[in-house]
């Protein structure tokens, strides 16, 4: 800071420039409002730029090269020859993707008036915000400002990443070979995702996971049919299993790990992959300066309007205690976008779906039914299995199910779970329906177009009323 | 998390106004400590923390009528949070696997149910939806609940109106209806809340609520079951006033202010004794009449909320200088809103005197489901005649209103008379003594 420096006045300073940010810049320059979003490196985030895009573009694309595999079955033949992967051309065809949404991103911020300022910034004040941009140094002085500077992988000390070996989950995605062999320390959905796609690229995949099963953070019976998958596609997973080591030698990674099953054991691989957590960025913002508080963990405690114990700045998204989910960042984002132009706005609703993009895909609303019965609900509850469904046949996807969780008493819907493919769009259904306090009886009397995968649904509601069309139905 | 809800503070209420709330969103509190005062039918009580914690929610507001039952507050009972500033940057690991629930619990899975299009209209008219009683299918909370909803707190909070001096009721019309166009806030949904109060102003418009409400329900139940008449009479106080001056210093002595009120309550003992019927009641469910051997006189008091009745219990065992000690209390309770339930239920028979502010004869309304209801008027020298010469006497007239199903005309006017008789010569009084 400079004596003398002149402050940019402005209504509001959003700090990040992701899924939740630019949300929040957007609305607000909708509802007429001054806005400076400031992004250390391009719009869009880890979500469009490090996460969900690329990784889900790595994933379509894995998809269709492993699909090729099972076409003979479908009466198709390919020419003699091996189909092959050139993941060089996969890069560009993924940035091509992710300018193109950039560039939509900068166009709907200028389109809305928000000012996008490239550079770090740091809390001077409660009301002043410096940011560096390459060299110059500037300062926005405003009313209201927006934390959504997101998360960053972590990674424990002992597997620093070098970017060759050791990767973090970005390192992956820019990869321009598959590599032979991959460990992957986490089998999370992070872990489960990339592992499947890499595995279906060629690699021989080793998952090590500290948890008694993979994806913890589903019920095990969805997990269940992933992990079908994966040993089908040829990877190894170790599941209570701890990495105690990393070592790097002759291009290749050595773990060293330990488990009561195996005791110590190496597993090594050309390249280690590290998708264990992530930790909020707040630790650079300057937030003592502006008095904003955080908890012990670095996340910043928010009200359902996104305010800080600083009424005035908010802050949203990864940085928030919460699920890490681009689809919560931007609902937070609008919702403290409004509330700043005095609209009545709140993040009120307990239903996040969840997203899995394994295979199969896992998706869900709501409650499992063991979270059901701890809340202390009498449950009904009843599955439909995709190959039961004439549509899944017919694409060569008959794996997995859709659960429908309800409430013994009044038939409301809890919560709607589905692994099986397309989970991530069928779940829309399910997210509706919750939101509008459906009864099962109103998933079940719901005409649903047939032949699709959205009968699944239908028929997993009817199940729970005992009169599923396609399944003999259990005893009532 | 500990809810804490509205508790029936009165026999059998049904709602309470809150008065003030003493505590504030994240402040933490001991057992016992007054979180919020609520004005019930006619006692204010101050209701306490069942447990130490910290207030996580507060569902209510100053002013608001809650339903018994309704939920007002939720306390954290758990151990206390401390939030610290940051100090440095942590870089403690959250592995998303052990923390992050894809499938967040509902923590509250009483959560009213609503459409997110009804949730975003009881925000745009600022109604907390979990007040709400929902109509809909499951108990979903409709568009049409919100709106009712609104419609009684309305009804039931203050809303100045803009109208001319001379507040004509067409230009009152006028007014209100421009009100009603008048949104307060921008609308995500599409429908504007109307304002509630306008800059311009002559008719204030007050809501009928606490004690005052509960006064005017029981006024028309009253009216509206019992068929009322009045008589009137007249009073010579002299001999009383004489009386009452002898008496006087040795009440000053023991720190009693001795005033006519006592005198009224022992003769009326006396006189309900000899007349059961007019220390009854009628339970119109059975149609049967309760003839009560027990004297729960009520007084008729003011108060700066309004006419509150507290009751002397058994008046028929109390002396005179124990009668007047009572009144004073009871008062002096009634003046400060500390009387509590226990003090103004029970009565078998009501005395209004208002005679110190003035009027020579009322039509009182019976406080149902009593029969019968006295009111003493002021107290004034008058030209009367005696033994055929006009002369002057101290006068005060006596209105008693009675339940024309139970009570005849004759029977009440010899029941004044009794009276009278014991008043005009309060010698008696000391006869009928048990």
């Amino acid at each position: 800071m400079v004596v003398g420096e002149v402050a940019v006045e402005t209504d509001v300073v959003v700090i990040g420039g992701g899924p939740g940010g630019y949300a929040a810049a957007i609305r607000l320059g909708q509802l007429g409002k001054s806005v400076v979003l400031i992004e250390k490196e391009v719009l869009g985030g880890v979500c469009l730029n490090r996460g969900c895009i690329p990784s889900k573009a790595l994933i379509h694309t894995a998809g269709e090269y492993h699909k090729l595999n099972r076409l003979n079955k479908l009466g198709i033949q390919l020419p003699t020859g091996k189909a092959t992967f050139h993941m060089p051309s996969w890069q560009t065809w993924k940035s091509s993707v992710v300018a193109q949404l950039n560039k939509g991103i900068d166009y709907l911020c200028q389109a809305n008036g928000v000012t996008v300022v490239k550079g770090t910034a740091t809390f001077l004040s409660s009301d002043r915000i410096g940011v560096e941009t390459g060299g110059d140094f500037e300062t926005y002085k405003c009313k209201q400002a927006i934390i959504a500077t997101g998360s960053r992988p972590f990674i424990p000390s002992f597997l620093k990443t070098d970017g060759e070996y050791i990767l973090d989950s970005t390192d992956m995605l820019a990869l321009d070979d598959v590599p032979e062999t991959l460990a992957i320390i986490g089998g999370g959905y992070i872990g489960m995702e990339l592992g499947m796609a890499f595995a279906k690229l060629g690699s021989q995949v080793t998952i090590i996971e500290a948890s008694e099963r993979i994806l913890p953070q589903t019920a095990a019976h969805l997990s269940q049919e992933v992990l079908k998958q994966a040993k089908q596609l040829g990877m190894t997973v170790k599941i209570a299993t701890k990495v105690e080591k990393a070592e790097v030698a002759n291009g290749r990674v050595t773990l060293v790990c330990t488990s009561e099953k195996n005791g110590s054991e190496s597993i090594t691989a050309h390249k280690t992959l590290v998708t264990i957590g992530r930790v909020p960025n707040t630790g650079e913002l300057g937030l003592a300066q502006a008095g904003v508080e955080m908890d012990e963990r670095g996340y910043i405690p928010v009200t359902s309007t996104g305010s800080t114990n600083k009424a005035h700045i908010y802050a949203i998204g990864d940085v928030t205690p919460g699920p890490a989910l681009a689809h919560r960042a931007a609902k937070q984002g609008i919702v403290a976008a409004e509330v700043i132009a005095g609209l009545p706005s709140s993040v009120d609703s307990p239903f996040v779906p969840y997203v899995i993009f394994t295979e199969p895909q896992i998706a869900g609303v709501g409650m499992t039914r063991d979270e059901a019965e701890l809340q202390g609900y009498k449950v009904k509850a009843a599955t439909f299995p995709y190959r039961a469904n004439g549509r899944a046949l017919a694409i060569d996807e008959g794996e997995g199910f859709a659960e429908v969780i309800v409430d013994q008493e009044s038939h409301l819907l809890l919560g709607m779970h589905i692994v099986g493919a397309d989970a991530s769009n069928l779940i829309g259904e399910g997210v509706l329906a919750l939101e509008l306090a459906a009864r099962v009886e109103d998933v079940a009397l719901t005409m649903h177009p047939h032949p699709t995968l959205s009968e699944v649904w239908l028929e997993a509601a009817e199940a729970v009323l005992g009169h599923a069309i396609h399944i003999v139905n259990k005893s009532k | 998390m500990v809810e804490f809800k509205l508790p029936d503070v009165g026999e059998g209420m049904h709602e309470g106004e809150i008065v003030k709330v003493l505590v504030r969103t994240g402040e933490s509190v001991q057992q016992d400590q007054p979180l919020l005062e609520v004005q019930t039918d006619k006692v204010n009580a101050e209701l306490s923390a069942p447990v130490t914690g910290i207030i996580r929610d507060i569902f209510i507001a100053e002013g608001e009528i809650v339903e018994v039952g309704t939920t007002l507050l939720v306390i954290d009972a758990g151990t206390e949070v401390e939030v610290k500033t940051e100090t440095k940057h942590p870089e403690k690991v959250v592995n998303p696997d052990k923390t992050v629930h894809f499938t967040p619990a509902r923590a509250d899975h009483r959560r009213s149910l609503a459409t997110p299009y009804v949730r975003q209209l009881a925000r745009e008219m600022k109604l907390d939806i979990e007040l709400v009683t929902g109509t809909g299918a499951a108990g979903r909370v409709t568009e049409e609940d919100l709106r009712q909803f609104a419609n009684r707190l309305q009804k039931s909070a203050p809303a100045k109106f803009p109208t001319s001096a001379t507040g004509n009721e067409r230009l009152l019309e006028a007014s209100t209806a421009a009100i009603e166009t008048e949104p307060i806030v921008q609308s995500k949904t599409g429908t504007a809340t109307r304002a509630a109060t306008s800059s311009q102003g002559g008719i204030e418009r007050l809501p009928l609520k606490g004690i005052r409400k509960k006064i005017a329900e029981h006024m028309v139940k009253s009216v509206t079951i019992i068929p009322h008449v009045t008589s009137v009479d007249e009073l010579e106080m002299d001999q009383l006033r004489a009386l009452r001056e002898t008496l006087r210093p040795h009440a000053e002595k023991r720190n009693i202010k001795l005033t006519f009120l006592p005198f009224f309550i022992k003769a009326l003992v006396i006189a309900l004794k000899e007349f059961p019927t007019l220390n009854a009641s009628i339970d119109e469910r059975t149609n049967e009449i309760l003839l009560k051997r027990f004297y729960h006189i009520g007084i008729a008091t003011d108060t700066p909320e309004g006419l509150i009745v507290p009751v002397i219990k058994d008046a028929d065992h109390k002396s005179i200088f124990q009668l007047a000690e009572e009144i004073d209390q009871l008062a002096r309770l009634a003046r400060e809103g500390k009387l509590t339930m226990e003090h103004i239920t029970g009565g078998t028979f009501t005395i209004s005197n208002v005679g110190p502010i003035g009027g020579l004869q009322a039509t009182p309304i019976i406080n149902h489901p009593e029969v019968a209801i006295i009111s003493l008027h002021k107290m004034e020298k008058r030209w009367v005649v005696r033994e055929d010469e006009g002369v002057i006497r101290w006068m005060m007239n006596l209105s008693l209103s009675f339940d024309h199903r139970l009570i005849d005309g004759v029977t009440a006017v010899r029941f004044t008379n009794r009276i009278k008789e014991l008043l005009e010569d309060p010698n008696l009084l000391f006869a009928e003594m048990v």
